[in-house]
């Protein structure tokens, strides 16, 4: 879609492009002085200890030493690349974000869709809150509500024994499984909110036109809702692979350090050896990593959409 | 091309009803506007004719198929919306092509489907121009084009002008009526401008509060409106309180003040002595000197341009007239005594 319109002359009436979202970001200079707060904070807290994180990467590993020396060395990054047990977990990380991209999507979209479409305040209402109640709680909470579930002796389990259904407990935990369902169970929000924005903003009469020129109601969804939405579905799955492949906490909880990816070995390299600089390097190989794989879907799906997302 | 009947056709969403049983029936080849002020439920009669809206009771006929039950891809309309709704992600082309290519067509046929339409509509050379490179009336010709290569029985255009400026809008308005015309396609228009649906249409169906008040040719729609509503709502009327004296064959005569008027019957039976409306258009209030007609007071003249306006007090009442502004005719100021008359053909008396 046009997101950066120009003059509103073939606009007007339309209703359809989203006018004026950009136009004002260039009234004057005055303006820039509106984003120096946050630009300051984002430098000193985001930018130097990131950058200085990572700089460590280039230091000789050492046990408790945290300052930066000048003598450069890759030896961090042949050792991640040379031992199974880490360029593995680089491969982990991608597939386990991988997937839970793709589930987030698929459980999301018909429910952004829904979301999106109802007209009943009411009832969007009730759905939003539903969306957004997930969110209300800490993360740790909600992963030991799921432990009470998918244990050894949690509630599926237990069941499942109970009636004879199964004669052993099944791994739902502390395995890719366990790690898979907490992780989609935390960022599926993020995913339903980014689809909900953009399935708004297609005007219903498009959907309409195509059913009133012989489309079907799946063939319309197909041919004119879900590309018109890709952008939503780009940044979606975007903000769900970057959420999933950083995720320390859900692996750490949910798979019991027995899935060990990325941001585990971080860990414990960082907290258990004391090694900040291997932490490091496996934190820089996990940010490129992503960027990477981010690089690559986007523009597969620019391919996919014509360049029009 | 076929005719549409609309039998008892209701649509109600609990306890509001947006259409309160219509039956109407729409000529094969006709252009037939729904006219009404908003919320009238003239879309969501268009919208029912579509298949967008099941009815909650009635039918409704295409041709003599009944469809009241049939989605809107089985209906084998077409529909041009108020937005265009042209499809952002795909080119002119494209759009057009949309239709064909559900009825897998061969590709030889789409492309001279398309290039036909695009002469058609005078979009030679906009194939790969895609919607937010088209200004609104070009959206609105690809949106007709994409329409009509599909060759559909009905076309249904949902307040298709409201969106451009008022030069584009009167060029469109011909436009499209000559195009429906040279076609013979049966069109159903819906609008809330008088203006649009006097010019374009060949019937209009004035409507109101879920109600079709009067069907009928514009000029019967001017003319010889039925209703209070339909008097007000399209042009301006003077509407005067009489009373009914007696009638005498096709004419009434009225009570105004003092004097005794005549006036077009109505159709309906109307007792004497009970109150009714005198409706009049201001082109049709003759001035003229003292004397002749009822006697008034002139409060304030308009000068318009091409007219003059005139507010005269007749009786305790205020009737506004309108006069062509030429040479021969003279000018009145406020304060002067002038007569007024009409035609009693060219009023009407309306039941209250």
């Amino acid at each position: 879609m046009a997101a950066t319109t120009t003059t509103g002359t073939a606009d007007e009436g339309t209703g359809m492009r989203r006018i004026g979202l950009f136009r004002t970001v260039s009234a004057g200079p005055a303006f820039w002085w509106l984003v120096l707060p946050a630009f300051l904070f984002f430098l000193v807290f985001f930018v130097v200890p990131t950058v200085s994180l990572f700089a460590l990467a280039f230091n000789k590993s050492a046990a408790g030493v945290i300052s930066l020396s000048s003598a450069v060395t890759f030896d961090n990054f042949l050792r991640i690349f040379t031992r199974s047990i880490y360029y593995e977990s680089i491969l982990r990380s991608i597939g386990i974000a991988g997937a839970v991209s793709f589930i987030c999507l698929v459980f999301g979209y018909p429910l952004a869709y829904v979301i999106a479409k109802t007209t009943n305040p009411g009832r969007n209402t009730l759905l939003m809150i539903l969306v957004l109640s997930s969110m209300q709680l800490d993360m740790v909470i909600r992963l030991y509500g799921l432990m009470v579930l998918l244990g050894d002796n949690g509630l599926i389990n237990a069941m499942l024994l109970r009636f004879g259904i199964i004669s052993a407990a099944l791994p739902l935990m502390y395995n890719v499984f366990g790690v898979i369902v907490g992780l989609v169970q935390i960022t599926l929000p993020f995913m339903i909110l980014s689809l909900i924005g953009v399935i708004k903003s297609i005007h219903p009469s498009l959907e309409e036109a195509a059913r009133s020129l012989g489309a079907s109601r799946a063939k319309a969804f197909f041919s004119v809702v879900l590309p018109l939405s890709m952008p939503g579905v780009l940044a979606g799955t975007l903000l769900v692979f970057a959420l999933a492949i950083s995720s320390y906490v859900v692996p750490a909880l949910m798979g019991g350090w027995k899935v060990m990816v990325m941001p585990i070995h971080i860990y414990q390299q960082v907290a258990e050896t004391g090694r900040w600089q291997f932490g490091a390097a496996i934190a820089v190989v996990l940010f490129l990593t992503s960027l990477m794989a981010i690089a690559v879907y986007h523009r597969a799906a620019m391919r996919t959409t014509g360049g029009r997302s | 091309m076929s005719d549409i009947h609309l039998k008892n056709l209701v649509k109600s969403y609990g306890e509001n009803i947006a259409v309160a049983g219509i039956d109407l029936h729409i000529r094969q080849g006709e252009f037939f506007s729904l006219l009404g002020p908003s919320g009238c439920g003239k879309s969501t009669t268009l919208r029912m004719i579509a298949g967008f809206i099941r009815p909650t009771v009635g039918q409704i006929l295409i041709g003599s198929d009944d469809v009241t039950r049939l989605p809107p891809e089985k209906r084998d309309i077409g529909i041009v919306f108020q937005n265009y709704a042209i499809f952002p992600h795909m080119n002119v082309a494209d759009n057009i092509a949309f239709g064909l290519k559900l009825r897998k067509k061969s590709h030889e046929d789409i492309d001279r489907a398309v290039a036909f339409a695009l002469r058609q509509v005078g979009l030679v050379g906009y194939e790969n121009r895609y919607q937010r490179q088209l200004s609104g009336g070009e959206q609105q010709r690809v949106a007709l084009a994409r329409v009509l290569v599909t060759e559909p029985r009905i076309l249904l255009l949902d307040e298709p002008l409201s969106a451009l400026d008022k030069a584009l809008r009167e060029e469109m308005k011909y436009w499209i009526k000559d195009l429906q015309k040279s076609l013979g396609i049966t069109t159903v228009y819906v609008t809330h401008d008088q203006d649009e649906a006097l010019t374009m249409s060949d019937r209009v169906g004035v409507m109101q509060k879920a109600r079709v008040e009067q069907v009928g040719t514009p000029q019967e729609i001017y003319e010889r409106p039925k209703t209070l509503f339909v008097t007000t709502f399209i042009g301006q009327s003077n509407v005067i309180d009489v009373t009914v004296r007696g009638r005498q064959g096709e004419r009434l005569s009225v009570d105004f003040g003092d004097s005794t008027v005549l006036t077009r019957a109505p159709v309906a039976e109307v007792s004497v002595g009970s109150a009714a409306k005198l409706v009049i258009r201001p082109e049709n209030v003759i001035i003229g000197a003292a004397g002749a007609g009822l006697s008034a007071t002139v409060v304030s003249e308009t000068y318009q341009g091409a007219l003059v306006r005139y507010r005269l007090s007749v009786a305790g009442q205020e009737i506004v007239a309108e006069r062509q502004n030429q040479a021969h005719l003279a000018r009145f100021s406020p304060g002067e005594v002038v007569g007024v008359s009409w035609d009693p053909d060219r009023s009407e008396a309306l039941v209250a």
